[in-house]
């Protein structure tokens, strides 16, 4: 069969949709992106210039070595989760069973994909060279570092694309990045609680960098060069799966619905697993047995929950009010591994009303499991911060514990938020227009935290924890847990949402 | 449109017509899921609500069916039964799926499977639980001959064991099978007074 031009088929999609834009639009819109970026450029450069230029280099060798798996990890797994090849969902439905050259549909969205890892790439390379090469380094070899940072970049991105063409091998591939990271988040853990020299000398100057650079550019080229010849081998599945997830990321970015992007991912990860029926736990509550084994079914999460709360500890610099948030929203994040089955009831009854509890019941038999998360992963936060002497002395880890309620009603009334309400009054602010819809979505859970205030002011009071405390925030979570079942639930009624 | 119409405990009655008629309408009506205009609907002596006692009484598949994440067709099975304090050993679980196709199916999670087998999988556990009444909109629906047959019976022997069945249907053959006694909505709009 022969291949139709591409080229002609796409500036007629184009200029048939510009027929309906308005005139000057898209110069519109450019002019309000560059407006935005220098706005808030201009607003932000001294928190930029912490993030990837301090005044003087604060990081060690440690450090420094550690980002690196960490922030290329992520990049990674970002490119991998998104791809990194994707069409629009029309381009999918209309031109991928068109008898178009592959190569030339696809290499538009390479050439930007490639864009956009490159930049990244490199901003990553300057935040790390930033925070660990002595400022004598000459302009030069910074700037030779951050494109062989670009380089490295792009280079992520071919492997992220022969993964999505190929076979097992790339979730392999992404187990080994995403060990990578755990150990560049356990080393800047380390590094947080033991003192290192900051990274002095060994930096390579521009000599001996512009021939590697070089040669590196040169190998990344050819690769590219192969990848754009093998582009029009890209199973069709795979990029039917990237469209999916391009149009849900659009979805949500337009319609301010992150559920509709959290939603086909979680699809996604059940859709990919192997399952075995086992029998429920018959000496459970029921409902309690389910979410265990929908947790069990979660096991890699757990792990990295259970490394998670290592994270608090990096922020042993930042003001103490900020670690106190920090574990508040850990908790409700662990708490949320069990989420899933409130969501559903949420989102529709129907199996509710098939298994004939009442809401009262369902709802205090689906927050056992969360609980008992949140008030695990608190505790292994701040008994760890404790043993690390950042905090002062005392049962500290027994206040973890009493966090778990909170954690609970926080991760459960979240579960239960549904749709955002786009029909909510926007705010007219100088700055523009804010819809407040979203803003108060994003709010319902997390709200539910402020019953962990006794723990935020024990944390941001830095004084020796008393027994007494612990007690208060205990009473604090349980009756506020008590307080959230008996207003938002009912013993006559089986749906979580009263009817109107 | 006014409608008329009684099942008596321990029968059955299917109301026939074509779409647009309201016969799901007037299902979900009965199922509480829907408030009528006008008119009152009484479901074993009772306002039909949403309260726990209604749904341990009524099982109805008129709203489109829903999954846990993570469960499996044969979890989702035993948990509805171990809900109403059934054995999981005693309920039938296994012959239940068996019967309805879904043996080997035991292990999927219920996004995986067909249209149709998602619908015998929501029959097969609304027939599972213990109940008083079933309300059924189009259970022959993406069925095929062999599984209507075999849903004919099973619902046929639900009235013979005193449970009340209300359904819409199509097929008159299938709504026959099941000892369902067969109306139309026009019918029932003309008894109205």
């Amino acid at each position: 069969m022969t291949a139709v031009p591409l080229a002609p088929v796409r500036r007629w999609i184009l200029r048939r949709q510009s027929a309906h834009r308005e005139r000057g639009a898209t110069a519109g819109n450019i002019y309000f992106t560059v407006l935005f970026i220098a706005i808030v450029g201009g607003m932000l450069h001294k928190q930029l210039a912490v993030v990837f230029w301090p005044t003087h280099p604060n990081a060690s060798s440690l450090a420094a070595a550690s980002l690196t798996p960490v922030l290329f990890g992520l990049l990674y797994l970002a490119l991998r989760r998104f791809g990194p090849l994707a069409l629009s969902r029309p381009a999918a439905s209309w031109l991928l069973p068109a008898p178009v050259s592959r190569r030339r549909l696809l290499l538009p969205s390479l050439r930007l994909t490639a864009i956009v890892a490159a930049i990244i790439g490199a901003l990553a390379g300057t935040a790390i060279v930033g925070h660990a090469a002595p400022r004598s380094l000459d302009g030069s070899a910074i700037a030779l570092l951050a494109s062989g940072a670009g380089l490295a970049g792009i280079a992520l991105l071919l492997v992220a694309l022969a993964a999505q063409a190929g076979g097992r091998w790339g979730d392999r591939l992404d187990a080994v990045v995403s060990l990578l990271l755990a150990a560049g988040l356990a080393g800047l853990v380390t590094d947080a609680t033991t003192d290192h020299p900051v990274a002095a000398g060994g930096w390579p100057t521009a000599g001996t960098l512009v021939p590697l650079v070089g040669a590196v550019t040169l190998v990344v080229g050819l690769l590219f060069a192969l990848a754009v010849r093998g582009l029009a081998r890209t199973p069709n599945e795979r990029i039917l799966e990237s469209a999916k997830t391009a149009g849900a990321l659009f979805d949500s970015a337009f319609g301010m619905e992150p559920s509709f992007l959290t939603d086909m991912i979680e699809r996604r990860y059940w859709a990919h697993r192997k399952l075995r029926s086992v029998r429920l736990p018959a000496r459970l509550p029921i409902l309690v047995g389910q979410d265990l084994l929908l947790v069990a079914r979660r096991r890699r999460r757990l792990l990295w929950l259970a490394l998670a709360a290592a994270l608090p500890v990096l922020l042993e610099d930042a003001p103490h009010w900020l670690i106190a948030v920090a574990v508040l929203i850990g908790a409700m994040l662990a708490a949320s591994t069990a989420g899933g089955n409130v969501k559903t009831d949420a989102g529709n009854p129907m199996l509710l009303r098939l298994l004939g509890l009442s809401s009262r019941d369902s709802v205090l038999q689906r927050m056992w499991v969360p609980g008992v998360l949140a008030a695990a992963w608190s505790a292994l936060a701040l008994g760890l911060l404790s043993a690390l002497d950042e905090l002062p002395p005392g049962p500290w880890w027994a206040l973890g514990l009493a966090l778990g309620p909170v954690g609970a009603v926080a991760a459960v009334r979240r579960a239960r938020v549904g749709f955002v309400r786009n029909e909510l009054l926007p705010l007219d602010t100088p700055m523009g227009t804010v819809s407040t819809g979203p803003l108060v979505n994003a709010l319902i859970g997390p709200d539910a935290l402020l019953l962990g205030l006794p723990a935020l002011v024990n944390i941001v009071q830095n004084q020796e924890l008393t027994w007494l405390s612990v007690l208060v925030q205990a009473a604090v979570g349980a009756l506020g847990a008590r307080a959230y079942l008996a207003g938002t639930t009912a013993t006559d009624r089986v749906e979580l949402h009263a009817q109107r | 449109m006014d409608v008329s119409l009684k099942v008596k405990a321990g029968s059955g009655v299917c109301v026939t017509g074509e779409n647009g008629i309201g016969k799901s309408t007037l299902l979900r009506c009965v199922s509480s899921l829907q408030q009528p205009d006008d008119g009152e609907i009484l479901v074993f002596g009772g306002t039909p609500g949403a309260t726990p006692e209604f749904w341990r009484a009524v099982v109805t598949t008129v709203e489109p069916p829903t999954w846990y994440p993570g469960l499996t067709v044969r979890e989702h099975a035993e948990l509805v039964c171990r809900a109403h304090g059934q054995d999981p050993d005693e309920a039938g679980i296994d012959e239940a799926l068996e019967r309805f196709g879904l043996a080997g199916h035991g292990d999927a999670i219920p996004p995986s499977l067909s249209s149709g087998q998602k619908q015998r999988l929501t029959l097969a556990v609304a027939m599972l639980r213990p109940s008083s009444l079933l309300i059924l909109d189009e259970p022959e629906q993406r069925l095929d001959p062999d599984g209507r047959a075999e849903v004919a019976a099973l619902l046929a022997a639900y009235v013979a064991d005193g449970g009340s069945l209300l359904m819409a249907s199509h097929d008159d053959t299938f709504a026959e099978a099941s000892g369902a006694e067969l109306t139309t909505m026009e019918s029932l709009s003309a008894v109205t007074p």
